[in-house]
């Protein structure tokens, strides 16, 4: 046999061998990928779709601004009654958010009280004791409407808990509570655990700061500067949630 | 030099190019008009805006694909002077080399920055990712006889390496890949 027959018919014998190693580690490692990968995209989804992330955001007994049937579309908002980005918030979006897609979709108050805010506590503790009563709105919107006469004094943070109690109980008086109760549930231990368990939610979906939204479990993430672009952002968002 | 090296800059050389020059482009277009949103800037994550925007796109005090511009024209050519049969002499092949591991570092370092910085995909840069990798591993092993035992295992190394970038990628921009299905 010539050498280079021989030659020839070791590289026959090489090419019988199969697919060299680096082709074997090369596809092992695309495959991989793709399956972990996609794997991975898939599992998170099917945990989308179902409840878990949304019993988070939305427990059962959290507080609702408007309800629809199924809550097809769900807002939620971690809200600290005594911040003052909230509060404007309030004044020039959500109060009017909330009367325009009034039974179109439904809409989750969930506390995150800050600790630079003195009184953000408190007023919590108000608005989940008139929601014992199920008067929970009307304190919520009590609260925001005169945020100037407990959560401030002038231009800086109010710290004053007396002058916020009483306006509280006025508040609570005027929702027509049965104000002895409203007292007692304010310094309950069960509605300080309810406000826990917000913080706790929040801080789980990664809330730092309020007030931070969630449209059906997506964090809502304003791009605009002013608040009537960041309104129109998040009409867009509902509408097209609602569209689709 | 092989052929099949020489290709590769052609081929990848070539992509990086357009890339390069297409992101010049957008730059120029959003010099002239401050308001105007590129070509591949789609969603909050796709978006060469923010990322041509970001102190990182001018690294070195001018943009950087001005850089590609200049890099990739060179590797285009040393492909294209190789496959008409020029022999690139040793310091010619360890210059590429250089070059190629400069970009190779530069791009890991964009890579980081895009993801934990920015927190945006420019598609053109990922172009640019894509192929500066290869160019950067395959001139290494054709440069350096002494990796010979590694050229057994040239592609699998490559796709071990496109695997850890794309998950890396996949988990900084987790919440948007999820709400794509």
């Amino acid at each position: 046999m010539s050498r280079t027959s021989r030659q020839k018919n070791r590289n026959i014998l090489a090419a019988r061998r199969g697919p060299s190693l680096n082709v074997i580690l090369t596809g092992a490692v695309v495959l991989v990928a793709v399956l972990v990968i996609g794997g991975v995209l898939v599992f998170n989804r099917s945990d989308e779709d179902g409840t878990a992330s949304n019993a988070a955001l939305f427990p059962a007994g959290a507080h609702t601004l408007s309800k629809v049937e199924g809550d097809k579309v769900t807002l939620v908002e971690f809200l600290d009654f005594q911040c003052p980005a909230c509060s404007s918030y309030y004044t020039n979006i959500t109060k009017k958010l909330e009367q325009d897609y009034r039974g179109r979709i439904t809409f989750v108050a969930r506390n995150f009280p800050l600790e630079m805010h003195p009184l953000a506590v408190p007023a919590a503790r108000a608005a989940e004791a008139a929601g014992k009563q199920g008067k929970y709105a009307e304190m919520y919107h009590a609260l925001y409407d005169n945020f100037d006469q407990w959560a401030v004094e002038g231009q800086s943070t109010s710290s004053d808990v007396r002058r916020a109690t009483a306006e509280f109980e006025e508040y609570a008086t005027a929702a027509g509570l049965d104000l002895e109760r409203f007292r007692t549930d304010m310094a309950s231990q069960e509605v300080q655990s309810i406000i826990d368990r917000d913080v706790t939610d929040g801080t789980e979906a990664g809330v730092n700061s309020t007030p931070t939204f969630f449209l059906d479990g997506e964090r809502f993430q304003p791009t605009g500067r002013t608040v009537a672009d960041i309104d129109r952002e998040l009409r867009a968002r509902i509408d097209a949630a609602l569209a689709g | 030099m092989s052929r099949r090296l020489a290709w590769l800059y052609v081929v990848g050389g070539g992509l990086g190019l357009a890339a390069a020059a297409a992101l010049t482009l957008e730059k120029i277009a959003k010099l002239r008009d401050p308001a105007y949103i590129p070509t591949c800037s789609l969603n909050p994550v796709v978006s060469c805006g923010s990322v041509m925007d970001s102190p990182q796109a001018a690294a070195f005090g001018f943009p950087n694909p001005l850089i590609g511009i200049a890099a990739f024209a060179v590797v285009v050519t040393t492909g294209v002077a190789v496959l008409a049969g020029f022999d690139p002499p040793r310091w010619y092949r360890i210059a590429l080399n250089a070059g190629t591991a400069f970009g190779f570092v530069f791009v890991h370092w964009l890579i980081v920055a895009s993801l934990y910085d920015i927190h945006a995909l420019c598609p053109y840069c990922l172009v640019v990712w894509i192929v500066t990798i290869p160019l950067f591993w395959y001139t290494t092993l054709d440069t350096w006889p002494a990796l010979a035992p590694l050229r057994r295992l040239h592609s699998a190394v490559l796709a071990f390496w496109y695997a850890l970038i794309a998950s890396l990628v996949l988990h900084a921009f987790w919440d948007y890949w999820t709400s794509l299905l």
